[in-house]
């Protein structure tokens, strides 16, 4: 058995992880990340993406929206080339109540949020496919954010910053001695077991974090709330709309990259189903209906994909007077003075967007623990890729002779590291994934330099696969380029990867199999069970290495 | 004009059913909107590949006996294994007089290669995949070089290797994989890695640049006998490019089909509408037909989009318009339907039973085998439940058998086919006596 020694040892690769990751390193304090999965695979990956001003919890939680404006206005200075300043909306439809708009407005002034009361006019000019019957409307400065960039550039640098960073590595134990924990014992994928003893353990597990609790024996309750989405085919709105009410199904619409979602539903789940989430019909109903209440056009929108997430609503016993609290804030807690376990904290709840805060609490404490004085620096270190401000035209100009379209995506998913990436040789540029401009060389650069092990991970890097088509002809584009670039003797077959990710595609398909969804999915499995025969290879045999090869 | 068959939708199916009656001498036109599914297959044609446990039929003829009695609903079973004999009989005649010559094994399916390394079971393959030489360079284990251009997307040997390796047939067998380069002394303002097989069949179609091909065909195979390329010798003059190639070079080569565009189904449907035209068929491309109306159970006449409320009108119709793929049924939350007349459909209406679980489930999903319910005689119900007795529906269209469990997608296609355009002949033959 491996054994590894650091300083602290983070569990979840989630923004939050991620995020601490990066911090420690920052510090330079030793650090490994074990994630079971990929980075972003859990609620990391699930959710909308948005980039809150902190109006949406203007009127019920002011702590969450102050601490939301604060860090939306450090983001877009760290992490610009992961976030679209669109702005936002928030607008009143006739049958909403007519007071929250006025709540909402007078929240946002206590909390120190921009908001802007405009007319429904002016509405239309800044969102022309608003609903027409809107009756008032408020501009405040919501965002966008792509979380799978964001975690992985916090990722990237900490391994610039000597991170170590395991992925595929699941925690299958932590180790106590006495009442220290002194380690934790994970597993590779193909059974391969590591031992990781560090000083501090940090807990950053999201809605998993009950189970890695009770691993080192002491109790944390989740209330996982499931909340579901859909996507749909194009761009249909610039800015984020949200419905002003009490935020309820279906009101929220937010674009990102080439295509628009509509959020979210909020349904209670047991924990032991976590694992096991579909999107259910009647959450589908709801958010076309209610959405098609923000944007009339949508019901004649192809709909992509249709996704859930669970929050992690911590259980925080005692925080609030009068039994049991659940936060839907920011929870840090020190096993120590909790439960009298040493070395190790688990730090939950909040969201995305305040991954960077709670990391910044978490290294905090960590510090603390330590005995380390080592500053925060997180809030001022742009993000690899934000190094500095991104100008289009002197990159298009710097590739003349690639196509502008291929430098725009590039740029917008890479920002600065699109040096890194395209080349001017004709190979290096050629497109992998149509929809979403995806070339060869920033495969190669994903392959190379962020931890890919699959084509699953593959996507969450580079949105191949993401767009209208879902992967029809990329997937086995992409199977193709791991064999021929990848990391090499692959224990795994590129044929099993390539039925691997049309499998998670599926996933997400199959609630909106319909319409040109299921002609797209009848074209693909044409392709890849028709043509290729791919269902039929059996992958449970072992096979032999590659004979001869290219001479 | 009045027609004596109007014929909706130019694929495989349309295609084989205008052909035959065209050649009886009726007047006969096709109306089609887009691109047919030969566009996107595999060029190889399938009759009948797997039995319901995904075992392979090694002789189809055979096992569509039984599926008579066992499943008396299948399109096969309706019309019959004679008529699918006579129907692919036809339909290779019929290619060879285009200029695409089909192998056939005697009844029996043979294999093909996948770009994925995988075989597959057909009936009719074309010289240039599958032939009697290259057969026996197999069963002498003659050693193989699956080449590909560098930097062609579309196609990856090393995909190829992972997986051929392991098959039974070529136990033993010495295959290697090599590169020829793009033809770089092709002039284009295009990215030569962007090309896809279409723009690369060009190339090879214009006989200038074979001499450099064949060159590097020769130097990247080394010592093989045998050297699988991307599908993509010409369009037009594969044939002869084909034996061109092989003499210049000295060794077997196959073909293998890659992502779409499909050169190899391009070639089909060039050679069926070649063949059409030439028996004085009407072809009126990129036009839909959207409505129509049936009076008294008979098709009385379609619209099309291109002329709106002008009435085309015919004996007989056949509906040859795909599945869900090409729009010959189409779906919505939670209802399917036939979109030109709302014909009687088969297949349930709630969703969550369309598809399995799992994408690559054993049993495949089951939307694959909706659409259209007809008779013994392929005449579909109207949305009132009767018999519409001058229409017949063809091909994909169909409900009641799944074209990539059992494989059977061109089978179907071409024996419905012609089946229809037997029983359009016959009654106009009748009426004609009367
Ligand atoms: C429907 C929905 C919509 C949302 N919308 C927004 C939004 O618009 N904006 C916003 O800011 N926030 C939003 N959120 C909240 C936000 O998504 C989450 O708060 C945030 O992503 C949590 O990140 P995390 O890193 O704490 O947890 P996660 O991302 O869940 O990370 C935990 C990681 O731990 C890993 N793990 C679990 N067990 C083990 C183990 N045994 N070994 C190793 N690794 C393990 C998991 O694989 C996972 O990757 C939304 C949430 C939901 C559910
Ligand atoms: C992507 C794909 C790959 C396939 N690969 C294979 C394979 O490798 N081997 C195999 O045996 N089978 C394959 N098939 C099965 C295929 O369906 C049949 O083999 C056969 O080609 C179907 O022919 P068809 O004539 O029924 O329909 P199609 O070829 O689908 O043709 C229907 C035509 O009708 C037109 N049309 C539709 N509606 C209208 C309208 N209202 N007005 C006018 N025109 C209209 C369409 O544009 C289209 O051109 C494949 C199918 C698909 C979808």
């Amino acid at each position: 058995m491996r054994t590894i020694e650091t300083d602290v040892i983070i569990i979840g690769g989630g923004a939050t992880g991620a995020g601490t990751v990066r911090d420690l390193s920052l510090r330079g304090i030793r650090a490994v990340l074990v994630e079971k999965d990929d980075i972003a695979f859990g609620t990391t990956g699930r959710n909308h993406g948005l980039l809150h001003s902190g109006a949406r919890y203007a009127v019920n939680d002011l702590e969450s929206a102050r601490e939301c404006i604060s860090e939306n206005r450090i983001l877009k200075k760290i992490a610009a080339h992961c976030i679209e300043d669109t702005g936002g909306l928030f607008v009143t439809l006739p049958e909403d109540e007519r007071t929250y708009h006025d709540r909402l407005l007078e929240g946002c002034r206590q909390a120190g949020i921009k908001a802007e009361e405009i007319s429904a006019r002016e509405a239309f000019s800044i969102e022309p496919n608003l609903n027409r019957s809107i009756i008032r409307a408020i501009k405040v400065p919501d965002g966008t954010i792509d979380p799978f960039r964001l975690a992985a550039s916090n990722v990237l640098d900490a391994v610039e910053h000597g991170a170590l960073i395991l992925t595929h590595t699941r925690v299958t134990g932590v180790i106590v001695e006495g009442t220290r924990v002194a380690g934790i014992t994970c597993e590779k994928d193909p059974g391969e077991l590591i031992n990781i003893r560090g000083r501090l353990v940090i807990n950053a597990a999201g809605v998993w974090g009950q189970h890695i609790c009770s691993l080192a024996g002491i109790e944390l309750t989740m209330y996982p709330s499931k909340g579901s989405m859909v996507i749909i085919d194009y761009r249909i709105n610039g800015v984020v709309v949200n419905r002003c009410r009490k935020p309820s199904d279906g009101d929220i619409i937010v674009p990102g990259d080439t295509v628009s979602l509509i959020g979210t539903t909020s349904k209670k789940i047991d924990y032991d189903k976590i694992e096991y989430l579909n999107v259910d019909d009647d959450e589908i109903e709801v958010l076309l209906r209610d959405g098609e209440k923000l944007i009339p056009n949508l019901s004649r929108t192809r709909v992509l994909r249709a996704y859930c997430g669970v929050r992690p609503l911590v259980d925080t016993p005692g925080k609030q007077a009068g039994g049991r609290s659940i936060s839907r804030g920011i929870v840090l807690i020190d096993h120590e003075e909790r439960d009298g376990l040493e070395g190790l904290l688990t730090i939950a709840g909040g969201k995305l967007m305040t991954y960077r805060l709670m990391a910044e609490m978490a290294s905090d404490m960590t510090c603390l623990k330590l005995g380390i004085k080592a500053e925060c620096s997180t809030h001022k270190q742009p993000l690899p890729g934000s190094e500095t401000k991104i100008s289009p035209k002197k990159h298009i100009r710097a590739f003349t002779g690639i196509p502008e379209s291929v430098v725009g995506s590039t740029l917008y998913r890479h920002g600065q590291r699109v040096r890194n990436i395209l080349k001017k040789d004709k190979k290096n540029y050629r497109i992998i994934c149509e929809c979403e401009m995806v070339t060869e060389g920033e495969v190669e650069y994903a392959l190379k330099n962020l931890n890919v092990k699959d084509i699953v991970d593959l996507r969450r890097r580079t949105r191949i696969g993401m767009g209208p088509c879902q992967g029809e002809l990329c997937a086995y584009r992409a199977a193709g380029l791991f064999k021929e670039l990848g990391p090499g003797n692959q224990s795994v077959k590129s044929s099993q990867l390539l039925r691997d990710f049309l499998e998670e595609r599926w996933k997400g398909i199959k609630p909106v199999l319909w319409g040109d969804s299921l002609r797209e999915a009848e074209f693909t499995y044409w392709i890849y069970q028709g043509l290729f025969g791919l269902g039929d290879i059996d992958f449970t045999k072992r096979h032999g290495p590659d004979e001869g090869g290219d001479r | 004009m009045n027609y004596d068959c109007l014929i909706v939708g130019a694929g495989l199916s349309g295609l084989v059913c205008g052909i035959r009656c065209a050649s009886e001498g009726l007047r006969t036109v096709i109306i089609s909107g887009g691109m047919n599914a030969l566009h996107f297959s595999s060029g190889s044609i399938d009759l009948m590949g797997y039995d319901p446990s995904g075992k392979v039929i090694q002789s189809p003829c055979r096992y569509l006996k039984q599926l008579e009695e066992k499943k008396p609903g299948h399109p096969y079973s309706k019309v019959g294994v004679k008529t699918v004999r006579e129907s692919m009989e036809f339909f290779k005649k019929q290619c060879g007089l285009a200029g695409l010559d089909l192998h056939d094994n005697g009844e029996e399916n043979h294999f093909h290669i996948t770009g994925l390394g995988t075989m597959k079971p057909s009936y009719f393959s074309q010289k240039s995949v599958f032939n009697d030489r290259l057969k026996e360079a197999y069963e002498r284990k003659d050693p193989i070089a699956v080449l590909n251009f560098d930097g062609f997307r579309d196609y990856f040997t090393a995909l190829t290797l992972e997986q051929i390796r392991g098959l039974p047939l070529l136990r033993g067998v010495r295959i290697t994989t090599g590169k020829i380069t793009l033809p770089y002394y092709f002039r284009t303002e295009r990215n030569l890695h962007e090309f896809r097989s279409i723009d690369l069949a060009r190339v090879f179609d214009s006989e200038k640049y074979l001499p450099r091909i064949a060159d590097e065909i020769k130097k990247a195979a080394g010592g093989a006998r045998i050297v699988g390329l991307p599908a993509f010798i010409g369009i037009d003059n594969f044939g002869w490019i084909h034996r061109r190639l092989e003499d210049m070079t000295g060794l077997l080569i196959y073909e293998v089909p890659t992502l779409p565009p499909s050169i190899l189904g391009m070639r089909i449907d060039r050679a069926l509408k070649t063949r059409f035209a030439d028996l004085g068929g009407e072809l009126s491309a990129g036009d839909k037909v959207f409505g129509g109306e049936i009076i008294d159970g008979m098709l009385d006449h379609v619209h099309t989009e291109n002329y709106g409320s002008t009435r085309h009108r015919s004996r007989f119709y056949v509906f040859s318009t795909g599945s869900f793929f090409s729009g010959g049924i189409r779906s919505e939350f939670n209802k399917i339907e036939e979109p030109i007349l709302k014909l009687r459909m088969s297949g349930s209406q709630e969703r969550s039973k369309w598809y399995s679980e799992s994408f690559f489930d054993k049993k495949g999903h089951p939307f694959l085998s909706y659409g259209v319910d007809t008779g013994k005689t392929l005449n579909p119900y109207g949305a009132d439940g009767k018999t519409v007795k001058n229409l017949f529906c063809v091909g994909s269209i169909l409900a009641g058998y799944d074209p990539i469990r059992e494989g059977s997608g061109g089978g179907v296609a071409i024996s419905t086919g012609y089946y229809a355009a037997g029983k359009i002949i016959s009654a106009r033959k009748k009426a004609d006596l009367a």
